[in-house]
């Protein structure tokens, strides 16, 4: 019993505002759940709420759907599955080293630097590809290459201009985020595309897509880690400096034990994101390495009003997420994750 | 803050892939946005300067465009933050029943936004959906949903705060989490009655992550798209189309990608102005309260 808990009406009033927001949050669920067991005769006239009562339930939808009428969905499930896992797991990890990063040493970056990166990239492929006519994609990866090398020279030797400290390459970092996603989506399509040409197959395959998705999603990895890293007692790691641990045993060996409820909710906030994400999965595969958000959007349009089979189909692309959520909330409450923060 | 070469080690596998997939990409696209260049009739890439700019600011359509998709983000995410602040205080006070709580608020979350539109479509359904039944009890049919302007909107805010709403509960439960209890004690000891508690301790040393939580639902509420094509398509006529929607159909409807580009520069700049202005406004609170 914490200092902070309700009594009395408070706590009655704090319960009839959470019963309603239960029962706003679970109807959808429910009825998507009983729509999928509903065939034409049910779901024409008037809605119908309870099964067996209301309508006599059916297994035709999924019947259909498993016996693959609406398309491959095994092989999309399992590419979906094994993209986002990886590309959670990859992201959390090199988003949660960077966040330790920023957060526990001192980075000096030049204003300058950046300007001559982006001069550099810009200018060197609009040379490249218009002036010396080398291949897009040639003309790129040179630009890019020499556009780096450049503004680590940069940084090195001495120029005027602001020093960016750390909270100005987290904000760097985090306002990749704000980028509208049509538009990076679509150019990294051309950009796949052209370097495709090369030999590089990039388009439809399982690195393109885990890359543009680590991408994607190491922003907000980078901000929620460096709150929690941020919160963590420093006096710890000083400690362990003092008896002369090197950093990444530090690292591995308080750091991360010490977050892990800040990682595992960073990972599922990943995983979430890219197991639902659309318009980078719509433009960056075509067949192989399609995801599950595709295929469903598409039984819209391919079966118009047919509401029991369009159920089905969002429910495989639900349920995998219900599931995890389920063991992770079980992991939290038997006190695994809380580690030696309390 | 210590130094120790390790910490290039740490850094660069994440500055690698944001610059190689995600800055320069967007170097690419910015020379297309000064570029007259169709894949559809096909036209090759032509200089036009910034044309392609002028031409879309002189567009009434843009202007709606980003009204709709400016009231959806705000109203939305200010429904969220009072719902979520509000849900994750009476979970943290432990409420009863509070760990069936805790698991099914963050399920909507977890759920693809083209599944949740695609429920909501059944939902809404003005003749045969479960929400046509409950209004027809109070002796409202067949209210028009989808089909008119402000039904719509107001039917697309409630699937975001349906489904984000989950998103600002889960970080202030992790917020109220790390706040220390003596400070409560202290306040208890000097009488100080819940309310006061709240806007006088929990609001205050909340108020970083507050600012944290809205700022990301902000920039994410505006890039809203796959909720509106599927579930109004941007109708009745182009009422609900959103900003992301709009360049949707101009660049692979149309496939003008000079015109796209700009328009996404053009987006980033908007979104870039209020980021900047909301952390101006935030500012002085948040050093107040380190």
């Amino acid at each position: 019993m914490s200092i902070r808990n309700l009594n009395g009406r408070s706590r009655a009033w704090a319960l009839i505002g959470c019963l309603f927001w239960f029962l706003f949050t679970l109807f959808p669920i429910y009825w998507v759940i009983i729509t999928s067991f509903k065939t034409s005769l049910s779901v024409v006239g008037q809605a119908r709420f309870i099964p067996f009562v209301d309508f006599e339930p059916s297994l035709l939808a999924w019947q259909e759907l498993f016996g693959g009428v609406r398309g491959e969905f095994m092989n999309t499930f399992i590419a979906s599955t094994i993209v986002s896992l990886s590309s959670a797991v990859l992201a959390t990890a090199i988003g949660a080293m960077a966040a330790y990063a920023l957060v526990r040493f001192p980075f000096r970056v030049k204003l300058a630097a950046g300007l001559v990166f982006f001069v550099v990239a810009l200018g060197g492929y609009l040379l490249g590809a218009n002036v010396f006519g080398w291949s897009r994609a040639t003309a790129m990866f040179a630009a890019f290459g020499l556009a780096l090398l450049l503004s680590l020279l940069v940084n090195r030797v001495r120029v005027p201009g602001p020093i960016l400290g750390n909270d100005d390459i987290i904000f760097w970092f985090v306002s990749q985020r704000m980028f509208p996603p049509i538009v990076a989506a679509f150019a990294l399509f051309l950009m796949y595309s052209e370097i495709g040409r090369l030999g590089f197959k990039m388009i439809d395959t399982y690195v393109g897509l885990t890359l543009a998705y680590i991408a994607f999603s190491l922003p907000i990895v980078i901000w929620l880690m460096r709150d929690f890293f941020a919160a963590l007692p420093v006096e710890v790691e000083e400690a362990a400096m003092v008896d002369n641990v090197p950093s990444w045993r530090i690292f591995t060996g308080i750091v991360v034990p010490m977050s892990t409820p800040g990682l595992v909710a960073t990972f599922m906030i990943t995983l979430a994101f890219v197991w639902n994400e659309f318009l980078f999965a719509l433009f960056l595969t075509n067949a192989r390495w399609q995801t599950l958000p595709i295929l469903v959007a598409g039984q819209n349009s391919q079966r118009g009003d047919e509401w029991w089979s369009i159920s089905a189909a969002a429910l495989i692309a639900i349920v995998p997420m219900m599931v995890m959520a389920a063991i992770l909330s079980r992991l939290m409450r038997s006190g695994l994750l809380l580690g030696a923060i309390k | 803050m210590r130094n120790d070469p390790i910490k290039y080690f740490f850094i660069w596998p994440a500055l690698l892939i944001v610059l190689g997939i995600s800055i320069f990409p967007l170097i690419y696209s910015l020379t297309t946005s000064f570029m007259s260049y169709r894949l559809v009739p096909p036209s090759p890439p032509r200089f036009v300067g910034l044309d392609n700019y002028a031409s879309l600011l002189t567009n009434p359509r843009f202007w709606q465009v980003t009204w709709t998709t400016s009231l959806i983000a705000f109203v939305s995410v200010a429904i969220q933050y009072v719902i979520g602040f509000a849900v994750a205080l009476a979970l943290h006070a432990k409420v009863p029943g509070e760990r069936l709580f805790r698991v099914t608020f963050l399920l909507p979350m977890l759920i693809a936004p083209v599944a949740v539109a695609l429920i909501a479509r059944q939902i809404f359904n003005p003749t045969v959906g479960p929400l046509n039944e409950l209004m027809t009890f109070f002796g409202f049919p067949n209210l028009p949903f989808l089909t008119q302007t402000y039904w719509a909107i107001g039917a697309l805010i409630t699937v975001e705060v349906w489904q984000w709403t989950p998103f600002i509960i889960l970080m202030l439960l992790a917020g109220l989490a790390t706040l220390p209890d003596d400070v409560y004690e202290a306040a208890a000891l000097e009488n100080a009655s819940k309310w006061q508690q709240f806007w006088g301790i929990t609001f205050p040393m909340m108020l970083p992550i507050s600012a944290a939580v809205v700022f990301i639902r902000l920039i994410e509420s505006y890039k809203i798209i796959d909720t509106v094509f599927v579930l109004t398509g941007g109708g009745p006529g182009i009422s609900t189309e959103t900003l992301t929607l709009f360049a949707y159909q101009e660049g692979f409807k149309k496939f003008n990608l000079g015109y796209t580009s700009a328009l996404s520069f053009l987006f980033l700049i908007t979104i870039t102005v209020i980021g900047v202005v909301y952390l101006a406004i935030l500012k002085p609170h948040l050093a107040k309260h380190r």
